[in-house]
C-alpha cells in the first residue's frame, strides 16, 4: 500500500528567550492509505506538536531544526520549507480537542461547511453546497440533518458537535485526517461512538487517520499502529496488539501500569 | 420560623414566573420598545419643523425667559418656555434635536470605524503592528483631550468637520484599546485555529470570524461612544468652541441655560433632559442588541 503521511527524521525546537527547547526529536511516523495510526503519550510529550506540524500550525517561535514531512511523496515540510498552505483543510483535514470550542459559535453549521466547500471545491454552485453538507452529515452517521444543519454549535450535544467538526474536516475529501485529542472531551460512551466512527470512515473512504491521544486503551480499541512519544522522541512504535501485549520499552509499561484497573 | 412560612406559602405554586418575564424582557422585542421612543424622538425632530405647527423660533424680546406653559405666568404659546432672548424653547429644542443626534451618530461612527479597525490589526497581527499601534493608543489617552481640542480649534476654527475630526481623534484611542484585548482573547480561541487547519486566509478570518464575535463589544461600544459623543459635544459647546451661533445643539442650548440656572430653570432643564433620555435609551438599546446578536444568549 501507498505511504500517504511520511515523516522522517524531524526535528524541531522552539526558540525561547534565554533557549533553545527542542520539541521533536527525530520522529519517524508513516500513515498509509486506510490505516489508523495513534500517537499516544503524557501531556508535553510533543503529541499536539507533531499533529500540527504536518498542517503548519505552529507557533511563531517553532522551527524544523532537521528531517522532513511528505505528503503523498511530495515534500511538504523541511528546514526552512513550508508548503502546508497548500494541502491545509484540502487534502489534510484536522479535527481538535474540544468541537465546543472549535466551531465559530455565532455561524450556524450550514454555514461552516459552506465555508470549507467554497474554498476548497472551486466553483461550486448552492445546491452542490447544500447536497454535499447533507452527505457529509449522513456519512457522520446523523440522522435529522436539517435540524443540525440550521443548529448553532451550542444547541447541540457535545457528541453531535464532534460530529459535526470531523464532518468539516472530511467534507472536503480529504487523503489524511489528524484528530488532536478528539475524544477527550467526550465521556465514554460518546467517545465509543466517534471512535467507531473513525473507524467505519477509515474503511468506507480509504482516508489515512493520525489518531493523536493520551488514552491508551482507546488507541489500542482503534489504531492498528501505536507510536509511543516520551519527550519529543517515539520511544516504542508497532502493531497496536505488539505495543500492549510485550512492551519493550520501560516508559510503555509504566503508561500501561498507570492505567487504573477494575479490581 | 413559621413567619417566613407564611410568607412563602402565596409564591409557592407560581416559580417560574420570574423566568418568564425575564424571557419577555430580553432580545428582539426590548430592543423594538427602546428602539420605538427613540424613533419618535428622531421623527419628530426632523418631521416637526416641517409641520409649521411649532411656535415662531425667532427672537421676541417682550416675551424673555417666560416659564412653560404648565407654570404660573406661562402661556400655551411657548409650550417650554423661553430663553433670555425670548426664543421658543420648544422651536429650539426640536431644531437642536436634529444637530445632536447627527452629531452624536457621525461622532459615534468616526471614533469606532478607525478605532475598531486598529485594534483588531493589533490584536490580530501582534509584533511590530500590535505595538505601534498599542503606543499610538498610549500617547492617545496620555493626551487631555481639551488639550487636543483647544489646539484643533483654535488652528481651524470652530465647524462641525473640526467638530467631527476632534471627536473622532478622541474616541478612537479607548475604543482600539478594548477591541484589541477582545481581538487578543478570541484568536486564541480553537476555532480560529480550526479555521485555520481548514486553509481559511487570515483575511478571512479576521474579518468574517473574528470581527462577528465583536460584534457585541463593538456596538456596546458604539452606543457608549454615542453618548460620549453629545457629552463631549455639549462640553466644548459649553466653552464655546462646539457648536456656535447661528447654529445651537442640546449642548449648546444647556451651556447658554447654565447662567440663568436660579432664575429660569427651564431654559437649561429641557435640553439637559433631553441629553439624559436620549443617552439613556441609546445605551440601553446598545445592551439590548448586545444579547440579540450572540445567538447564546438569545432565547426562543
Amino acid at each position: 500500500m501507498t505511504e500517504l503521511l511520511t515523516i522522517s527524521g524531524l526535528s524541531i525546537s522552539a526558540r525561547l528567550a534565554d533557549c533553545d527547547l527542542r520539541l521533536l526529536d527525530d520522529v519517524d511516523l508513516a500513515v498509509r492509505r486506510g490505516q489508523i495510526v495513534g500517537v499516544v503519550g503524557e501531556s508535553g510529550s510533543g503529541k499536539t506538536t507533531l499533529a500540527r506540524s504536518v498542517v503548519g500550525l505552529l507557533e511563531k517561535n517553532v522551527r524544523v531544526d532537521g528531517g522532513s514531512i511528505s505528503l503523498a511523496g511530495e515534500q511538504v515540510v523541511a528546514p526552512g520549507v513550508d508548503l502546508t498552505a497548500g494541502v491545509r483543510g484540502g487534502q489534510v483535514g484536522m479535527v481538535f480537542q474540544d468541537a465546543s470550542r472549535s466551531l465559530n459559535p455565532l455561524m450556524k453549521v450550514r454555514a461552516h461547511l459552506a465555508e470549507v466547500l467554497h474554498r476548497h471545491v472551486p466553483g461550486i454552485d448552492k445546491d452542490e453546497v447544500r447536497r454535499r453538507s447533507v452527505e457529509v452529515l449522513e456519512q457522520m452517521r446523523i440522522t435529522d440533518t436539517a435540524r443540525v444543519l440550521d443548529s448553532y454549535p451550542h444547541q447541540l450535544s457535545g457528541g453531535l458537535r464532534q460530529r459535526v467538526a470531523i464532518g468539516l474536516a472530511v467534507v472536503t475529501r480529504p487523503s489524511l485526517v489528524i484528530a488532536d485529542e478528539c475524544t477527550t472531551a467526550l465521556d465514554v460512551t460518546t467517545q465509543t461512538k466517534v471512535v467507531e466512527l473513525f473507524r467505519t470512515l477509515v474503511d468506507e473512504l480509504g482516508i489515512g487517520l493520525l489518531f493523536v491521544t493520551h488514552d491508551l486503551m482507546l488507541a489500542s480499541d482503534l489504531c492498528d499502529e501505536i507510536a509511543v512519544m516520551s519527550s519529543g522522541r517515539v520511544v516504542e512504535q508497532g502493531t497496536a496488539l505488539h505495543v500492549l501485549e510485550s512492551p519493550e520499552q520501560d516508559y510503555t509499561r509504566r503508561l500501561l501500569a498507570a492505567i487504573p484497573a477494575w479490581n | 420560623m413559621s413567619e417566613l412560612e407564611i410568607e412563602l406559602a402565596p409564591h409557592a405554586g407560581e416559580p417560574l414566573k420570574p423566568a418568564k418575564d425575564r424571557r419577555r424582557r430580553t432580545s428582539r422585542t426590548s430592543v423594538f420598545w427602546l428602539g420605538l421612543p427613540l424613533g419618535v424622538i428622531t421623527f419628530l425632530v426632523f418631521v416637526l419643523p416641517l409641520t409649521g405647527l411649532l411656535p415662531d423660533g425667532g427672537q421676541d424680546l417682550t416675551a424673555t425667559r417666560l416659564p412653560p406653559a404648565f407654570l404660573d405666568g406661562g402661556t400655551w404659546a411657548h409650550p417650554l418656555g423661553t430663553n433670555k432672548l425670548g426664543q421658543d424653547g420648544l422651536t429650539q429644542l426640536v431644531e437642536s434635536g436634529r444637530l445632536t443626534i447627527m452629531i452624536g451618530l457621525v461622532g459615534a461612527l468616526v471614533a469606532i470605524g478607525p478605532g475598531t479597525l486598529l485594534g483588531l490589526l493589533a490584536g490580530y497581527c501582534r509584533g511590530w503592528v500590535d505595538k505601534t499601534i498599542s503606543i499610538l493608543i498610549d500617547a492617545q489617552l496620555a493626551l487631555p483631550f481639551i488639550l487636543i481640542a483647544l489646539a484643533i480649534i483654535a488652528n481651524r476654527g470652530s465647524s462641525l468637520p473640526v467638530l467631527f475630526l476632534v471627536l473622532a481623534l478622541t474616541g478612537w484611542a479607548s475604543c482600539a484599546r478594548v477591541t484589541r484585548s477582545a481581538t487578543l482573547s478570541i484568536r486564541e480561541r480553537q476555532f480560529v485555529l480550526g479555521l485555520r487547519a481548514a486553509g481559511a486566509s487570515e483575511a478571512r478570518i479576521v474579518f468574517r470570524h473574528v470581527l462577528p464575535n465583536l460584534a457585541g463589544t463593538v456596538v456596546a461600544l458604539a452606543t457608549l461612544q454615542v453618548g460620549t459623543a453629545i457629552l463631549v459635544e455639549s462640553a466644548l459647546s459649553f466653552l464655546g468652541l462646539g457648536v456656535v451661533p447661528p447654529h445651537s445643539s442640546w449642548g449648546s442650548m444647556l451651556a447658554a441655560g447654565q447662567d440663568e440656572l436660579s432664575h429660569s430653570w427651564w431654559i437649561a432643564f429641557f435640553p439637559g433632559l433631553a441629553i439624559t433620555v436620549l443617552v439613556l435609551l441609546v445605551n440601553l438599546i446598545g445592551d439590548a442588541l448586545l444579547t440579540h446578536n450572540d445567538p447564546r444568549k438569545r432565547r426562543r
